[in-house]
């Protein structure tokens, strides 16, 4: 269970939708592909948009007893199983935009990077139709970003980012880019403050990893997004229902040993329960500088807890070169619990309590993300659509936890530093 | 902006809000079809430095957000001020940006 549950919450993008979905990716994908093919032959200024991005990256962990990677859904990077990982931020993603008409819009973006079956495949990471009833108000069908960070819309984008990548600690926690489903946004302007807020609800999918899946169903949430000049607000909730099938074997043994057991089963198994995240988030860019910070909260009832966590960067542009600094960090409600009191039962029965209880600690471990991040970073426009970036994360990762790390190897030293050294290019077409 | 057109002042907030794609109507409520000059001309550089207080590398970053939401795309691009000047005449609900010494009474210069 311990490698599952280090990835349980996992409300993949990249992995298969629904069928229906499916015909619906393939069916605007033709429809475009054709609409492409007949509009290269027209002179008229075209209504299709090709826009592409891309990062070549490489990392180097100190910590050789578990894997420093981007998101839960990498099955390895850097420390334990390489000692220099391309595959952290490495992606290629292109874009087909159609403007059909002034108020219908469609859009197909594929990325490839390494995913959890340890592949390049590409995968569809949206494509939608939009409808734009009024300038200011449009509603989306098919498979849509989740705005539930400031720049978790862009996350993937390296270039449209200050840092290599976006903090660990805060946009780990909900590693989910997309929803399959409806997207509603309304946009006000009172004066010169345009605020945009928007709904989403989502159909049910399905998270397959290796000997389990998780099934989230009932996603929906709301997001709202002040812009004034320099400044941005955020703030966003969402919501959904999450059950990891076949259940934990180690909740059905606890099952086994009466009111106590069947209650920490009860208060740790992912079963129907509900998941939500709360964030709030604040950027200041007046050009020379910029600062931004944001906070979240993440609250299921189940093994993954309660985890807070938060970061606050800033940098400063001198020409082609922007140093930044950023500090971030995540904290748990509950990385350990005492489980059952072997005193309480038969003697022959220590050997399995014992088993079980480590094995809950051990599962609480790998979700309790506690650690905490300083680096320090630059990016160096090289060329119009070219950045170069080095970064230094020096992490700590706190006692009983394994930090947002993966992998775990026996010899792992909980409470240790572990310093990342990261670099990139990126780019834009 | 076009001689046609009835906008006569824009602050530098709703100025940058139009080029940056925050809004499609003008104040009055009127459609806006904002547009650029060429990507690596002088004119663009200062243009955004002054109204978005933003560098060519960081519009392209901005942009990049934008697009990759499939949000919207960037103002239609024309070659050079005289064909600037062309477009905003022709349309009432054209705004650009152009070198002083290019303006006649085709155009109208917004404060």
């Amino acid at each position: 269970m311990t490698a599952a549950a280090s990835r349980d919450f996992s409300l993949s993008a990249n992995l298969p939708g629904s069928l229906a979905h499916k015909l619906l990716v393939c069916v605007l994908v033709s429809i475009m592909w054709q609409a492409a093919q007949a509009d290269a032959e027209d002179p008229r200024p075209s209504m299709f948009s090709f826009n592409g991005f891309g990062t070549a990256g490489v990392v180097h962990s100190s910590e050789a007893q578990a894997d420093f990677t981007s998101s839960v859904f990498k099955p390895n990077g850097a420390g334990y199983s390489h000692n220099w990982s391309v595959d952290v931020d490495s992606r290629i993603g292109a874009q087909l935009t159609a403007d059909i008409t002034p108020q219908l819009s469609a859009v197909v973006q594929v990325i490839a990077e390494q995913g959890y079956d340890n592949t390049y495949k590409p995968n569809v990471e949206w494509a939608n139709v939009k409808y734009q009833f009024t300038s200011d108000f449009g509603v989306r069908l098919g498979r849509i970003e989740l705005p539930t960070f400031l720049v978790s819309d862009f996350r993937k984008v390296g270039y449209a980012n200050p840092w290599v990548r976006p903090p660990n600690e805060v946009y780990g926690v909900a590693p989910l880019t997309n929803n399959d489903g409806v997207d509603v946004s309304y946009r006000l302007h009172f004066g010169d403050i345009t605020n945009t807020l928007r709904g989403a609800y989502g159909s049910s999918y399905k998270l397959n990893f290796p000997g389990i899946v998780v099934d989230t169903h009932n996603l929906w949430g709301i997001f709202d997004t002040a812009e004034y000049a320099a400044v941005v607000f955020h703030a966003s909730y969402l919501q959904a229902k999450a059950t990891v099938d076949p259940p934990s074997p180690l909740f059905g043994a606890f099952r086994q040993f009466g009111p106590a057991g069947i209650a920490i089963a009860d208060t740790y198994e992912l079963s129907n329960r509900s998941v939500s995240i709360v964030t709030f988030g604040a950027s200041y860019d007046p050009g020379g500088w910029f600062a931004m910070s944001e906070w979240t909260r993440i609250r299921s009832h189940s093994f993954l807890g309660v985890n807070t966590a938060w970061y606050v960067s800033g940098g400063y542009r001198i020409g082609k070169f922007t140093p930044y600094i950023t500090s971030s960090q995540i904290t748990a409600s509950k990385a350990s619990d005492s489980g059952l009191a072997a005193a309480d039962f038969p003697a022959e029965f220590a050997g399995t309590i014992a088993a079980l209880d480590a094995g809950l600690d051990t599962t609480l471990a790998s979700t309790s993300h506690i650690q905490r991040s300083n680096s320090v970073g630059g990016r160096w426009d090289i060329a119009k659509n070219i950045d170069l970036k080095l970064q230094y994360d020096r992490t700590r990762i706190g006692a009983d936890s394994t930090g947002t790390l993966i992998n775990i190897q026996p010899g792992f030293k909980q409470d240790d530093t572990v310093n990342i050294f990261s670099a990139t290019v990126d780019f834009v077409f | 902006m076009s001689s046609k057109s009835a906008i006569t002042t824009l602050s530098k907030t709703q100025l940058a809000d139009i080029f940056l794609g925050r809004v499609s109507r003008f104040p009055n409520g009127a459609r806006v079809v904002p547009i650029d000059q060429a990507e690596d001309s002088a004119a663009r550089a200062e243009f955004y430095a002054k109204v978005a207080d933003k560098s060519a590398a960081q519009m392209k970053a901005y942009w990049s957000k934008i697009i990759f939401t499939g949000r919207g795309q960037p103002p239609t691009e024309v070659a050079n001020g005289a064909e600037m000047k062309r477009r905003i005449a022709e349309n009432p609900d054209a705004i650009g940006y152009i070198d002083e010494n290019l303006v006649d009474d085709t155009v109208r210069v917004v404060q």
